[in-house]
């Protein structure tokens, strides 16, 4: 699961794979903003088969928060 | 395909392909940035280096003045958010709130085509209520406020625009999946990524043409392609092709689809197995065939393999193979030819016949064609003649006595904005005979046509054959004592006979006659105009700092070497 969110962060943000660890963040990465922020979670909605609740979404602004809120499903 | 896939693959694409940018500028009144990746890797797939350039939220008419620093602008006009809540509340509006509210987006509307009216080109979604409509009621005040503006952009578009009816795209793929009410609600982007994907495929054949890769012929099979039954084994009284049976029908609407292809300009020939004079009389018999023979330019009916006669056909009609579209309803000839040449975009006609007039409709969209002129209507002689000429060459010894029995002529028209969307088609279109290969919308053209520091040089050839129509073109430059060749192509029609040199003498004339000293041209090279890369040097310009892909060169007027053809007489237009 780590390597398939990495991987769409990669692909969302235009960041390489190597560069995204535990303290990927909104506030680490440049074009980390709100339409790309849109991307990411039809991306990521796609990929795990799964619907963010409202309260999700806002709470998706990390790497550890991503892994956390899709382990839950 | 995912959509993080695209963007993975959109982003790998970015960095292979190294072709002149096209660059797209997408206006809108929503958020609509999901498009740039979809659009980007549907393009760039076609091997067109496409670049996505977003405009500012909500600022289509303020934006619409960069509009020229792009090859293309799409503008997302969003009927539901002309006012926040607009798909709600006009169902409330007076007659006098709706008809304020009209009025103020008409002179938007204004105001975009007077800022775009020197654009390249222009695409522009109609506005649509589709998804915001009633099941069950008639038209209320949203869908009227739809149909005035529409009818109001129909009414005063320019000629560089394109009007996108994006209900089609809608239909395609349902409502339901075309809309993300979410992000509507959250963040003014109505649009799911299934719209965005079906949207680019719809527009991806307006791209293709400016960018010079439409399809140029249709060659088909015979027996069950054109008609059911095999006309060597079943008879012509047992074949169908009319509306007399079922099948027969779905043949008709094939044939009569061909022919409608045959007036826009695509090349028709037939590639079958069956004896040649079989064919003909069938086509010279039958009042009831939808295709009539005059619309078939070539014909390969023989026993040979058809990897062959299509490359024949190729050759002889001198396009490239990756403009042929091939039709046939066998598993065997469709495979042999995706195998041995896939260049050639291969369509099989499926085992359901029920579906076949839907399967070709849909495929015909790889023939569509930005600009069509008169000349398209006469191609299909001109190609004709070809074959004509094509018989006399192998009679005559030397190619001059071949070309001087052909007493050919060459008109020349300069500056004429009547040939406009001529110059404009032949400059998408021509690939061989192609120095520079730049691409130029018809709204290009007129620029350079109305712009004192540029001369538009268009030629005309005719010789005892017929007349090939508006078949050259040379745009040039001017900066002081010299001049810059930009661009300077021939038709594949017209290749062969030394026209070009003619052509040149003329132009550096004209040049010398209007003050010029030098003259600067350059090649760049393509996959598909080899045969011109020494052109310049035949013409004696000396190579000049040169890379790999451009070659550059220079002459000064009075080293040039005027060719003086005397097989070839000169008129002005």
């Amino acid at each position: 699961m780590d390597d398939k969110i990495k991987l769409i962060l990669s692909s969302v943000f235009k960041i390489s794979v190597d560069s995204i660890s535990e303290e990927t963040s909104m506030s680490s990465v440049k074009s980390w903003d709100s339409i790309n922020q849109m991307k990411l979670i039809v991306a990521l909605e796609e990929e795990f088969g799964v619907e963010f609740e409202d309260d999700q979404i806002l709470q998706l602004s990390s790497f550890n928060a991503i892994k956390d809120i899709i382990s839950k499903f | 395909m995912k959509y993080s896939e695209i963007l993975k693959e959109n982003n790998s694409l970015s960095d292979k392909l190294d072709g002149k940018q096209y660059n797209i500028l997408v206006l809108s009144n929503i958020i609509v940035s999901q498009i740039k990746d979809v659009l980007e890797y549907y393009i760039r797939l076609e091997g067109i280096n496409a670049f996505v350039t977003l405009g500012n939220y909500d600022n289509i008419v303020q934006d619409s003045i960069k509009i020229h620093d792009f090859d293309l602008t799409i503008v997302c006009w969003e009927l539901s958010n002309l006012i926040d809540g607009l798909q709600y509340k006009s169902n409330l509006y007076s007659d006098g709130e709706t008809r304020d509210l009209v009025n103020k987006v008409k002179a938007e509307i204004d105001l975009l085509f007077q800022n775009s009216k020197r654009a390249s080109l222009l695409a522009v979604n109609k506005f649509s209520s589709l998804v915001f409509s009633y099941p069950f009621l008639d038209n209320n005040n949203f869908d009227f406020i739809c149909d005035e503006l529409n009818t109001y952009l129909v009414k005063r578009k320019n000629q560089n625009t394109i009007l996108i009816n994006i209900d089609k795209v809608i239909a395609k793929i349902s409502i339901e999946k075309s809309i993300d009410s979410r992000f509507f609600y959250s963040s003014k982007s109505p649009y799911s990524i299934e719209f965005f994907k079906e949207y680019s495929s719809h527009i991806k054949p307006i791209i293709l043409s400016a960018n010079g890769a439409v399809k140029k012929a249709l060659i088909l099979d015979c027996d069950n392609t054109l008609w059911k039954g095999i006309l060597g084994e079943d008879g012509i009284e047992n074949l169908e092709y009319t509306s007399e049976t079922p099948d027969g029908t779905v043949f008709e609407e094939i044939q009569s689809m061909v022919m409608e292809l045959s007036k826009r300009g695509v090349i028709i020939g037939l590639c079958s197995k069956n004896n040649l004079d079989d064919v003909n009389d069938f086509f010279r018999n039958n009042k009831k065939l939808s295709l009539k023979t005059q619309n078939i330019t070539i014909k390969k009916v023989n026993w040979k393999d058809k990897v062959s006669n299509l490359r024949e056909i190729a050759s002889e009609l001198n396009i490239g193979l990756d403009s042929i579209v091939f039709l046939d309803d066998s598993d065997f000839e469709i495979n042999l030819v995706k195998e041995n040449i896939p260049e050639i975009c291969c369509i099989q006609v499926p085992k359901k016949l029920y579906t076949y007039p839907s399967i070709f409709r849909n495929n015909s969209s790889c023939f569509f064609s930005l600009s069509r002129t008169e000349e398209d209507a006469k191609k299909l002689q001109m190609y004709k003649q070809q074959t004509l000429r094509h018989e006399q060459r192998i009679k005559h010894s030397s190619l001059e006595d071949y070309l001087e029995s052909l007493t050919i002529n060459v008109a020349f028209y300069i500056n004429e904005i009547d040939l406009v969307p001529r110059m404009s088609q032949m400059t998408q279109k021509t690939n061989q005979f192609n120095l520079t290969t730049k691409r130029y919308t018809e709204s290009d053209i007129e620029t350079f046509v109305r712009d004192s520091h540029y001369i538009t040089i268009a030629i005309s050839v005719r010789d005892k054959y017929g007349d090939s129509g508006i078949t050259g073109l040379s745009i040039l430059q001017l900066d002081g004592s010299t001049a810059t060749v930009d661009t300077f192509l021939l038709s594949c029609r017209i290749i062969g006979r030394n026209i070009e040199f003619s052509f040149f003498d003329y132009v550096v004339q004209y040049l010398a006659a209007n003050g010029i000293e030098t003259i600067l041209g350059s090649y760049r090279k393509t996959p598909k105009n080899q045969q011109v890369s020494n052109f310049y040097n035949s013409l004696n310009f000396i190579e000049i700092n040169s890379l790999e892909e451009v070659k550059k060169y220079k002459c000064s007027i009075e080293n040039y070497h005027f060719k003086n053809l005397n097989y070839i007489g000169t008129t002005n237009g």
